[in-house]
C-alpha cells in the first residue's frame, strides 16, 4: 500500500490551526514523579496553582490513555527501561516535559547510579529547570509547549520522513 | 547496666575475641574479631540490649583500623536508654561472617543492603540477594576502590527510535 | 437461598505485578504479589528504583556541602533531616550551639512534622477513595509552604541549618505569621476528623487491618508512629537524653494499643496536635542570641556582612570554602538518632580529620519499617494493600537513599 504523502500547504492551514488548538488546550498528562519534584508535581495539581485551568486536568495513570509525559525527579538504571517501555506504550501524538534538574540533566547527582539526563534516550521538549521548580514554573512550562504545539504542521506526522 | 561495665563483662567472657574497647564523644565502641559476633550479640541481646537500630559497614581502606571491612551493629536497650556500638571486623581475602538475622528480623534486609554495597557474604542469610542495584550490576560500588562515576552503567541504554522526525522541535 | 456446588473451584495462583509505575503516589515501589482469588498468599516488595548514591555523594563533598544533599532524602520534612545530620556533625567535633538556634531547629521540625502526617493521612485518604482529605491537607501544606519560604527561601529543598547553626535568622514578625498559621492547622485537622475519625466506611477499611505485634515491631527495628500504634513507649524526644533542648516543652506522647491502620492514623493525627503545642511554646520562650558558633573555630561560615566588610570575615570564609583548607575535624565516628516524623532517622558519620567525611550514613526509618510489609499483607486482600501501604509511609528518597 503506497503511503499518501500529505504535505502542509495554503490549504490546510485552518485545519492545523483547529487541530491545534483542540491539542494544546486539552493534553492528558502522565505524571511519572519519582523524587521530590512529584511532591511539587502534587503541589500543582491542588488547588492553589490548579493546572485544570489549563486543560490538563484528566491525570491517567495509564499511558495508553495519556499524551503528555511529566517525568519529574531522578531516574536511576533501575527505573530506566521503565521509563522507555512506558514512553513506547504511549500512543503518538505524544509530548515530554523533563521537570527539574535531574531528569534534565541528572542534577546534583553525578554518581554511577543517576542517569544523567532523559534526553540521552527519549526526546524531550520542554525542559523546566529548578530543584524542585516553582510551581509558577511547571505552569510557563506547560504554557511553552501550548506554544509549541501551536506551531506544529500535519507534514510532521510523516513515518516516510523520517528515513 | 551502663555500657562501660557491659563492655568489661563481655570482655571478660570473650577475651580472645574482643579486639579493643574504645570511647569517643560519650559513646562506648566494642570492637571485636568478624567471625564470633553472634555469640557476643546473643550475649548482649540476653542482657538487655533488646533493638537493632542499625547495621552498616565501613571500608577502612585509607583509614586504617584491625581489618579491611568492618561491619558495626547500633545497639539500643530500651529499659535503659543506653546505646552501644559493636563493630566488627573481616578480613579482605574472605569477606565472609554469621548473619544476625536469627536474632532480629530487621537484619534481613540491611545484609543484603550491605551485601550488595560492599561485598560481604551473611553465611546463615535467608535470601542473600542484591537490593539497591540492578540484579545485572557488576561491582560493589560503596567500596573505596570503585570510581563514584561508575563504570559506563548509565550510559548503556537504547536511543528510542520515534519513527518520526518533528520539523520544528530545537535540535 | 445458597445453591450448593457440588466440587470447591480449583483456582490458580495469579501472580500480579504492582509495578514501580503505578496509580497510588507512594513513589517508586514494585511488589509481586500470588493472589488466591481475592487473597494475597505471599507479597514480595523490591526496591532500588529510586537509588541515587547518596553515601557515595557523601564521600567527595564536604560537611556544609552535603546539607543540601540531605533535604533530597525525606522530602516531605526536609528540616529534620537537615537537622539531625548537623545534630552529627556537631557532636562529632564536639560543637556547642547557642540556646536560640537549638529553639529554632525545634520550631522547624516540628512545623515539618506537622506537614509530613498531613501529607501521609491525605495519601492514605486518597488511595482508600476520600479525595477530600486530601485537598484539605494539601491546603495546610501551602501555608506551611509560605513560612518555610519566609525563613529559609524555598519551599521544599531548604538546607537551612549549618555545621554549628542556621543559614540565617528568622525575620522580625515570624511568630505572628506563625501563630496565625497554627490556629488554621488546628482547624483543619478538625475539619479533617469529622471526615475520617467516626466514619463508617474508614473504619471498616482500616481497623484489624495490618496488625502489628509488639515483639514483631521490635524484632523488626521499626521505630515512630508505627511503633507507637503498637504499644511501644518509646520517643526519642522524651525517653533518651533529649537533643536540642527538647527537655524544656512540655508535651505529651501519643501511643495505642491495637497496632492497625487505624491505630496508626489516630496516632498521627494526634501527634500534629502535640507539635502546634511545642510550636506555641517555642515562640513564647524564644530567647535571644546569635545563631552561627563563632566562626573562628573554622566550622561555619561567618554572616555575609562580614564577609564583605571585615577583613577576618573574608579570611574565616576562605578558611572554610577554599579546596585546599577546610574544616579539620578529629578522627573518629558519631551516631545521633533523632525523632522525625517517620521514626529514628539518625546519620552515622566517621571522620578520618579531612575536609570530607570518610563515611555518612543514613539510617533510614522507611527501610526498616517497610521490611514488614511482606508478614503484613498475608491473608489480607488485595483492596487492603494500599492501606496498609499508605500507613506504612513510605518515602521512596529515603527507602532507596
Amino acid at each position: 500500500m503506497i503511503h499518501d504523502d500529505i504535505k502542509s500547504n495554503i490549504l490546510t492551514t485552518k485545519l492545523e490551526q483547529f487541530i491545534n488548538w483542540g491539542r494544546k488546550n486539552s493534553f492528558w498528562p502522565m505524571p511519572f514523579g519519582t523524587a521530590c519534584c512529584g511532591i511539587e508535581f502534587m503541589a500543582v495539581l491542588a488547588a492553589r496553582t490548579d493546572l485544570s485551568r489549563f486543560g490538563a486536568e484528566a491525570i491517567r495513570f495509564s499511558p495508553r490513555q495519556s499524551d503528555l509525559l511529566i517525568v519529574a525527579g531522578r531516574i536511576s538504571i533501575k527505573m530506566m527501561p521503565v521509563l522507555i517501555r512506558i514512553y513506547e506504550q504511549m500512543p503518538e501524538p505524544k509530548w515530554v516535559m523533563a521537570m527539574g534538574a535531574c531528569a534534565s540533566t541528572g542534577g546534583v547527582f553525578d554518581t554511577y547510579s543517576v542517569i544523567q539526563g532523559i534526553d540521552q534516550f527519549i526526546p524531550v521538549d520542554v525542559y523546566v529547570p529548578g530543584c524542585p521548580p516553582r510551581p509558577e514554573g511547571v505552569v510557563e512550562g506547560l504554557m511553552k509547549l501550548q506554544d509549541l504545539v501551536g506551531k506544529e504542521k500535519l507534514s510532521d506526522y510523516d513515518p516516510v520522513q523520517a528515513k | 547496666m551502663p555500657p562501660a561495665t557491659i563492655l568489661s563483662q563481655v570482655k571478660e567472657q570473650f577475651p580472645e575475641t574482643v579486639l579493643a574497647g574504645t570511647e569517643f564523644a560519650g559513646e562506648q565502641i566494642l570492637h571485636v574479631k568478624g567471625q564470633h559476633i553472634l555469640t557476643v550479640l546473643t550475649a548482649l541481646k540476653a542482657d538487655g540490649y533488646n533493638f537493632l537500630a542499625d547495621l552498616t559497614a565501613i571500608d577502612n581502606l585509607t583509614l586504617g583500623g584491625f581489618e579491611r571491612f568492618v561491619v558495626s551493629y547500633h545497639l539500643l536497650c530500651h529499659q535503659s536508654a543506653e546505646r552501644l556500638t559493636v563493630k566488627a571486623y573481616i578480613p579482605e581475602e574472605n569477606p565472609s561472617m554469621p548473619s544476625v538475622e536469627s536474632l532480629w528480623k530487621t537484619a534481613d534486609w540491611q545484609e543484603r543492603e550491605v551485601f550488595d554495597l560492599y561485598g560481604i557474604i551473611f553465611e546463615g542469610h535467608p535470601n542473600l540477594i542484591r537490593i539497591m542495584n540492578p540484579d545485572d550490576f557488576d561491582g560493589y560500588p560503596l567500596r573505596k576502590d570503585y570510581p563514584r562515576l561508575g563504570r559506563k552503567e548509565r550510559d548503556d541504554f537504547p536511543v528510542v527510535d520515534r519513527g518520526i522526525q518533528k520539523k520544528n522541535r530545537p535540535q | 437461598m445458597t445453591r450448593a456446588i457440588e466440587q470447591p473451584l480449583e483456582t490458580d495462583k495469579l501472580v500480579l505485578n504492582f509495578g514501580p509505575q503505578h496509580p497510588s503516589t507512594h513513589g517508586t515501589l514494585r511488589i509481586i504479589m500470588e493472589l488466591e482469588g481475592e487473597t494475597v498468599t505471599k507479597a514480595t516488595p523490591e526496591i532500588g528504583y529510586l537509588h541515587s548514591g547518596f553515601e557515595k555523594l557523601g564521600e567527595d563533598l564536604d560537611f556544609n556541602q552535603y546539607i543540601t544533599i540531605t533535604d533530597r532524602m525525606n522530602y516531605l520534612s526536609p528540616l529534620c533531616n537537615n537537622v539531625a545530620y548537623a545534630l552529627a556533625a556537631e557532636k562529632l567535633i564536639g560543637l556547642e550551639v547557642s540556646q536560640r538556634t537549638e529553639y529554632i531547629r525545634v520550631l522547624m521540625c516540628e512545623l515539618s512534622r506537622i506537614a509530613d502526617h498531613l501529607l501521609n493521612v491525605g495519601m492514605l485518604a486518597v488511595d482508600l477513595g476520600a479525595m477530600t482529605a486530601f485537598l484539605y491537607g494539601f491546603r495546610l501544606r501551602e501555608d506551611i509552604y509560605d513560612l518555610f519560604e519566609i525563613a529559609t527561601g524555598t519551599r521544599l529543598t531548604t538546607s537551612y541549618t549549618l555545621v554549628g547553626g542556621l543559614m540565617r535568622d528568622i525575620p522580625e514578625d515570624y511568630d505572628k505569621a506563625v501563630i496565625k498559621v497554627l490556629d488554621e492547622v488546628v482547624e483543619g485537622v478538625d475539619e479533617i476528623e469529622t471526615l475520617l475519625t467516626k466514619n463508617r466506611i474508614w473504619q471498616d477499611r482500616t481497623k484489624n487491618i495490618g496488625v502489628i505485634s509488639k515483639e514483631d515491631a521490635i524484632s523488626y527495628g521499626i521505630s515512630g508512629p508505627m511503633a507507637r500504634a503498637s504499644g511501644i513507649d518509646w520517643d526519642i524526644r522524651v525517653n533518651e537524653q533529649p537533643y536540642s533542648s527538647y527537655g524544656d516543652f512540655d508535651f505529651d506522647v501519643a501511643i495505642a494499643l491495637n497496632g492497625d491502620v487505624f491505630d496508626r492514623y489516630l496516632v498521627r493525627m494526634e501527634e500534629i496536635c502535640q507539635s502546634v503545642k511545642i510550636c506555641r511554646q517555642a515562640l513564647e520562650k524564644m530567647p535571644e542570641g546569635d545563631v552561627i558558633v563563632d566562626p573562628g573555630l573554622g566550622y561555619s561560615l561567618p554572616p555575609k556582612d562580614e564577609v564583605y566588610n571585615s577583613i577576618e570575615g573574608l579570611i574565616y570564609h576562605f578558611e572554610v570554602t577554599m579546596p585546599n583548607r577546610g574544616m579539620t575535624p578529629p578522627v573518629g565516628e558519631a551516631y545521633v538518632p533523632t525523632e522525625s516524623p517517620n521514626g529514628e532517622l539518625g546519620f552515622y558519620i566517621v571522620s578520618d580529620g579531612n575536609r570530607t567525611p570518610y563515611r555518612v550514613r543514613t539510617r533510614p526509618p522507611s527501610f526498616m519499617n517497610y521490611s514488614i510489609f511482606s508478614k503484613l499483607i498475608e491473608g489480607h486482600m488485595l483492596s487492603d494493600a494500599p492501606a496498609i501501604l499508605g500507613s506504612i509511609n513510605i518515602i521512596a528518597g529515603e527507602l532507596d537513599r
